[in-house]
């Protein structure tokens, strides 16, 4: 099985070393630079990993399309979405990509709220990621228990039928979209949240849903 | 006529801004289409400003009291709608930026390859 490991990366040259070193062992690691003005590029190289530059920041959704279609390019068999800010544990890689082996599935989706020991934020939680999840099954009818979680694998059918346009984070929705459309197979499974640093906020969200009204308008 | 500061600053201000449009017309940075209209739009400045009166009567045709009102409301639509179509042509260009970014990084990536 060929699996790649996609770790979009921002300024994130403290983190990404140590979250390089985790998953190293599961696959082929691909970091995306995102255009960082630290020294993430460095630091990734360091690593002997592959290091995809982008010249200028444009975006997590924009850094994952890139990593798609060089995995895609490397007819790699699974592809791993993995943030680069240390939230997510590499030891949970197998539990994703066991439904992709064991073809029950064309996409597994992390979800944080499936889990027991749930860390996330109370106010978090109840004012934007659940609401945001709530609105998101209205709107594509499919149920699902977290809205934006970065955490998910996709296999070699997903990879080549989705196509992700939304350059920022409206991504995730973008996902659910095309697993709707498309009549992908997908299955939920519980992940664990490490929060560090708050996320995403209300504003965030908000600007989530203009890209996501956007894009409806000027396809 | 009570307005003649006014209405001389507004044509000196319209004659200006026609001489800038016939030459970039001229220097080929504006289709006739677009030349046209935006010269349409400045002669009406014009008139409105000479002929107040004309507004008044397309007002109280479209049921609206004052000419006056009627060129505010038909101004903020024309702004709202410009102000639109720059959003969605901004959007576009963001679009093509990062398909050109994520070409630029693929490319380099073929490169390396050769080389290894």
């Amino acid at each position: 099985m060929n699996v790649f490991i996609i770790i979009p990366c921002y300024n994130e040259a403290k983190k990404l070393a140590k979250v390089i070193d985790e998953v190293k062992e599961y696959g082929k690691v691909v970091v995306i630079d995102d255009g960082s003005t630290d020294d993430s590029y460095e630091v990734a190289k360091r690593q002997e990993v592959k290091v995809i530059k982008h010249l200028l920041n444009r975006g997590q959704g924009a850094a994952l399309e890139t990593g798609n279609k060089y995995a895609l390019s490397q007819e790699a068999d699974i592809v791993v979405h993995f943030d680069a800010d240390g939230q997510h544990q590499a030891a949970e890689i197998p539990l994703l990509i066991k439904h992709l082996i064991e073809d029950r599935a064309d996409i597994v989706l992390g979800s944080r709220f499936l889990t027991k020991n749930d860390q996330t934020p109370f106010f978090k939680k109840w004012l934007i990621l659940k609401p945001a999840s709530i609105l998101q099954n209205l709107m594509f009818g499919l149920k699902l228990t977290d809205a934006h979680n970065g955490f998910r694998a996709l296999s070699k059918k997903a990879l080549a039928e989705i196509n992700i346009t939304q350059d920022r984070y409206a991504h995730s929705t973008e996902i659910i979209e095309q697993i709707k459309i498309k009549g992908l197979k997908f299955v939920e499974v519980p992940v664990t949240i490490i929060y560090n640093e708050f996320g995403q906020g209300l504003m965030g969200g908000l600007k989530i849903l203009s890209d996501l009204f956007l894009r409806k308008i000027n396809k | 006529m009570i307005y003649l500061p006014l209405q001389i600053i507004v044509t000196i201000f319209v004659v200006l801004i026609v001489f800038r449009l016939i030459k970039k017309f001229k220097e080929n940075y504006l289709k006739i289409s677009e030349f046209i209209s935006w010269l349409l739009i400045w002669l009406v400045v014009l008139v409105v400003f000479w002929l107040p009166q004309t507004t008044s009567y397309l007002a109280s045709f479209l049921g609206i009291g004052r000419g006056v009102d009627l060129a505010i409301y038909v101004a903020t639509l024309i702004l709202f709608y410009l102000v639109f179509r720059l959003y969605i042509k901004i959007d576009k260009q963001q679009r093509e930026i990062t398909k050109i970014i994520r070409h630029l990084a693929l490319k380099d990536k073929e490169k390396d390859k050769e080389k290894s």
